[in-house]
């Protein structure tokens, strides 16, 4: 019992630094003036993420999240913005209006999932811990979910993706040809 | 059973340490053999044969002045990039399993600091992490040779962490696990999958020795187009942090191409169990140093040309064969 109740205090020390590590990177990637720094916090911000996604014993989302996200995606975006180098001027100063009321728009949407979760909560409704089973969050059984309940999902993505990566070649070839001409 | 906490800690302090040792006698077998394979001696005037000479280096390193560029901005960025990339590099040894497990007293000792079910892709994500240190601090340097250095750093390593991970699907495939322990058990069990794996075998090699920017892979610290890379505005123990790191890298990929094809701790005959390992662990190192002493630095376009029309093509089809062969077989 004491061996079980130092775990949770454990965990609820790492909920709280892991929930305002991702609130202070995130306030830090949008306050930031120097675009280097906010992706660096956006690295933080995803690495703190991905800490959450291990309290809710899902190992492997987390360690992905670090790969793909936290790894492979956010290097491309500091690869670019040091070689912009120190030409930009704060380049979302006053960007399109869209932007601020889509960022608005979900800013509502979270603060009344806040709203629905804490009446949810005083309504005693979150009282009954869900069942998870032992293997929830393995390899196999997301290999497994991904291969029969979420099939069309997962291959959809995977024809995005695809488009996606032959529209950045088809993209660079074009302004390569359109770099030779000029030179001929 | 379940081994309790504080034989962990006892473990971890050990292996850090160990691998620290590892790490300084690495440099020494380098220049050493470097030194032989080149007609020279290499170091040998601290103690006998040099031995003593990774000691005298650290002094050296910890008494000299750790400067600092006055245009760099950031001082506590400029400071950490190195802390981080020495971090990631050690606490990817923490999953590599040398042992089978021993019963000490009454008391179970685990062969591995942590055995968790995701082991590799664990070793993979602390490794893309590790990166940002050596990007961070060729552009906090705020240095053209720095600069160009991470920039080439962060392409090549992001062009070859793909063939990598994909060279090590066979091997999950055959090994039905990620977990390192469970692949180490599987060979055991059936056959050590250098043999069935080969292609992934040498894709693996050849995608980590650039993940470690070693020769013939060492662009982003070319000497000679770029003083030193990402590290030129480094001195002292920092640069020793980033030097330490890029070595641990390399014996932490060793110890990975030990765990994943020719089966860890077991042996061909007599149960020798961690000494096989770190014999294993040690024909690997040589063979990066060999690569070093032999091969000539390649060319940019080479290298990514080689990278993405060679070892991607390569190592997507053997996980796409292996794949098939094993579904046909089971």
């Amino acid at each position: 019992m004491v061996a079980a109740s130092a775990g949770n205090i454990l965990t609820w020390i790492v909920w709280v630094g892991a929930a305002f590590a991702c609130l202070g990177s995130g306030i830090a990637v949008v306050t930031f003036k120097n675009p280097f720094y906010s992706a660096l916090a956006l690295i933080g911000n995803l690495g703190s993420l991905a800490v959450l996604y291990l309290l809710l014993s899902a190992e492997f989302v987390a360690a992905a999240q670090v790969l793909v996200y936290a790894g492979a995606v956010m290097v491309m975006f500091l690869f670019v913005i040091a070689y912009i180098g120190h030409k930009f001027e704060t380049p979302w100063a006053g960007g399109p209006t869209w932007q601020t009321v889509g960022a608005i728009g979900a800013a509502a949407a979270i603060f009344i999932e806040v709203i629905v979760a804490i009446g949810l909560k005083a309504g005693g409704r979150l009282d009954h811990a869900p069942h998870v089973a032992r293997s929830f969050g393995t390899p196999s059984e997301i290999g497994r979910l991904f291969l029969t309940d979420h099939l069309l999902a997962f291959e959809i993505t995977s024809i995005v993706l695809l488009v996606a990566a032959i529209g950045g070649v088809i993209l660079g070839a074009h302004s390569r040809r359109a770099e030779t001409d000029a030179r001929a | 059973m379940r081994e309790p906490w504080w034989i962990t800690i006892i473990k971890a302090f050990v292996i850090i340490n160990l691998v620290m040792v590892a790490f300084a006698y690495t440099t020494w077998l380098e220049r050493k053999l470097l030194g032989r394979m080149q007609n020279r001696y290499g170091p040998n005037r601290a103690g006998p044969k040099g031995l003593l000479q990774p000691i005298a280096d650290l002094v050296k390193l910890v008494r000299k002045e750790a400067f600092q560029p006055d245009s760099v901005e950031n001082g506590f960025v400029y400071i950490i990039a190195p802390i981080i990339s020495m971090f990631t590099a050690l606490a990817a040894f923490s999953v590599i399993p040398f042992g089978a497990g021993w019963h000490l007293w009454h008391w179970h000792i685990d062969g591995q600091i942590l055995n968790v079910p995701i082991a590799l892709i664990l070793v993979f994500a602390l490794g893309s992490i590790g990166i940002y240190g050596f990007i961070v601090g060729g552009w906090v340097s705020d240095s053209k040779f720095s600069l160009l250095g991470s920039m080439r750093t962060c392409a090549q390593l992001v062009s070859y962490e793909v063939s990598l991970s994909l060279a090590v699907l066979g091997v999950v495939i055959m090994g039905r696990s990620l977990s390192l322990v469970d692949i180490v058990h599987r060979q055991d069990e059936t056959i050590w999958f250098a043999a069935p794996q080969l292609v992934g075998l040498l894709v693996f090699f050849i995608a980590g020795t650039a993940e470690t920017s070693r020769a013939p892979f060492d662009l982003p610290e070319a000497d000679t187009e770029l003083v030193a890379g990402y590290h030129t505005e480094y001195s002292g123990m920092r640069w020793g942090l980033f030097q330490t790191s890029e070595y641990i890298n390399m014996i932490t990929l060793s110890a990975l191409t030990v765990t994943l094809f020719f089966a860890g701790w077991h042996g061909p005959w007599a149960p020798l169990g961690p000494l096989w390992f770190f014999l294993k662990l040690f024909i690997c190192v040589s063979i990066f140093i060999w690569l070093k002493a032999t091969l000539p630095r390649l060319r940019y376009d080479q290298l990514m040309r080689f990278g993405w029309k060679v070892l991607l093509p390569v190592a997507t089809v053997n996980a796409v064969v292996t794949a098939a062969l094993v579904v046909a077989f089971q």
